[in-house]
């Protein structure tokens, strides 16, 4: 047991090491990549909140992945409620078409896209990128919005109604004040899958309406650009932020919990 | 019709209507340029497989792909293992990691290795200091690809593996050993079987994500390095060869989908996302 735990902490720390690399990396002050840095300023700090080729593209992913959240929740959201509640003919084959854009590879997608979006004049807007995002969002968006739903229990529901509440008092009043986690959560991976995309965002983000990943993805093979350790160690603040508030918003429900419990 | 079926398709329709027209008629689109060759319409296909260059190239997307499900089955199964039968303060803080490195954008991990792994890296600085003047290179060549996949696709592995080992219940393991097991014996032929599920799942979706993946080779591998996920997008951005380029994105498509099928046939789709 002993050498196992060495050789697991060891795989710790090649899955951890890489990505603290980036933090005195964005501090460095040299013009290209090098470790460790020979000195070190705030300059591509200033730069990055400064320069518009890096403002834009920020400002456009938080645009797109906001906008891809809420029309990949109004797409899924009914479908959800639609297939978990009817046993109907075709049933199997419609899950099958909304998970489908999760097992198709996204260079596949990509060209499909730059293909598809070339003649309607959809390549290289804000518009183009949040319908190509929404594609990709559904399969994830759907997966937690169902899960959620099978564990809902339906008596609520037939209690309220035995109680006089109509149909629309019910969902809004039982219904969705009981599942609004679940559906926060799946909101937020549809937001995220859209702030994270990549490869398709590379061939079809032209222009005004680049992204992030695709701006990071310019920097890393066209310029060696140094602002992307800013960038990167940005990013990896929110990871790291947001896994601890979701380790203490679990641990705090987790409390609730057992305190209901006595 | 029944009532409660035609309010089913309502509430099913705006999706399926969405995905026909932005997902699946651009597919299709594709598959039809793939099939529309000037003088017979399998041109596309003829080319692709009769050239070497680009058997090469599928080849080698099938066997990174191959050896980084391997290394990445390796590295990961010890890790799951502790996070569940260890615990504690360790097995918590094994899997933030894992959860940590499994958010961090792909771009963030590659541009990381591009510093670690970069002629003025700590890589290359140690090799110097042993071999002045002739330290081999790192960064592009297959080496720097494989473990720049390995260390994206970690994360996914450790999950995968991590949710069937929680659901065993490790009063298997004490019955096990009450009967006369010992531990070697206990993980040999209790533990492990109960695990494979979890590493059928991993493998699967390494595999498969691996085979189609563009970012990471094309960033941290050299011109002997791509993959055809590269291949297809150099098609569009500097061939313009939307024929050859829809060819092989549907050879890509067709090895992967059957990949699923088979996954559906011996285990069932249902449970590789669960």
């Amino acid at each position: 047991m002993k050498s196992l735990i060495v050789i697991a902490v060891c795989v710790g720390a090649f899955i951890a090491a890489p990505l603290f690399i980036v933090v005195p990396m964005s501090f460095s002050n040299a013009p290209s990549f090098q470790f460790p840095p020979p000195g070190y300023w705030l300059g591509y700090y200033e730069q990055y909140f400064t320069d518009y080729h890096w403002t834009i593209p920020t400002a456009n992913s938080f645009i797109i992945a906001t906008a891809t959240m809420l029309l990949t929740m109004a797409l899924v959201v009914p479908a959800a409620f639609g297939l978990a509640r009817n046993r109907f003919f075709g049933r199997s084959l419609v899950n099958y078409l909304i998970m489908a854009p999760l097992m198709v590879p996204h260079i596949v997608v990509a060209l499909a896209y730059y293909l598809f979006f070339g003649p309607l004049h959809l390549t290289g807007t804000h518009l183009g990128v949040i319908l190509a995002h929404t594609c990709l969002s559904v399969p994830v968006a759907f997966l937690i919005v169902t899960a959620t739903l099978k564990g809902f229990d339906r008596n609520l529901e037939r209690a309220a109604m035995s109680l006089g509440a109509g149909p629309m008092a019910t969902f809004f009043y039982v219904t969705l004040p009981v599942l609004r986690p679940g559906f926060l959560v799946g909101a937020l991976f549809a937001f995220l899958h859209s702030f994270d995309e990549t490869t398709v965002a590379i061939f079809i983000a032209g222009g005004t309406a680049a992204t992030l990943p695709r701006k990071m993805f310019e920097a890393i093979r066209l310029e060696s650009d140094p602002v992307i350790a800013v960038v990167s160690t940005l990013l990896l603040g929110l990871v790291l932020a947001g896994t601890v508030i979701s380790v203490f918003v679990r641990q705090r429900n987790e409390k609730k919990a057992t305190m209901y419990a006595d | 019709m029944r009532r409660p079926l035609v309010r089913a398709w309502m509430l099913v329709a705006p999706v399926m209507v969405f995905l026909a027209v932005t997902f699946l008629f651009p597919l299709l689109e594709i598959f039809v340029l793939s099939v529309s060759g000037t003088n017979h319409w399998a041109d596309a296909y003829v080319e692709f497989f009769t050239t070497d260059f680009y058997n090469i190239i599928l080849l080698r997307t099938f066997g990174i792909a191959f050896f980084v499900t391997v290394f990445c089955l390796l590295l990961a199964y010890p890790l799951a293992y502790v996070i569940v039968r260890v615990g504690g303060g360790l097995g918590f803080g094994l899997l933030l990691i894992v959860a940590m490195s499994f958010w961090t954008s792909f771009l963030v991990r590659i541009f990381a290795w591009l510093v670690i792994l970069g002629n003025r890296g700590p890589v290359v600085g140690v090799l110097e200091w042993f071999a002045p003047g002739d330290a081999p290179e790192v960064l592009f060549t297959r080496f720097s690809v494989v473990i720049g996949l390995v260390h994206g696709m970690i994360p996914f592995m450790v999950m995968a593996i991590y949710a069937s080992m929680r659901k065993i219940d490790p009063n298997n393991l004490r019955a096990a050993a009450s009967l006369g097991a010992t531990p070697l014996q206990g993980f040999r032929h209790v533990f492990l079987p109960l695990s494979l599920p979890g590493v059928v799942n991993g493998c699967t979706l390494v595999f498969i994500i691996c085979a189609g993946f563009y970012v990471t080779p094309v960033l941290l591998g050299g011109a002997q390095d791509q993959m055809i996920a590269g291949l297809i997008g150099q098609q569009i951005e500097e061939l313009l060869e939307w024929e050859a380029a829809s060819a092989m994105a549907m050879v890509l498509l067709f090895a992967i989908l059957v990949l699923y099928a088979l996954y559906n046939r011996f285990v069932g789709l249902d449970k590789l996302w669960g």
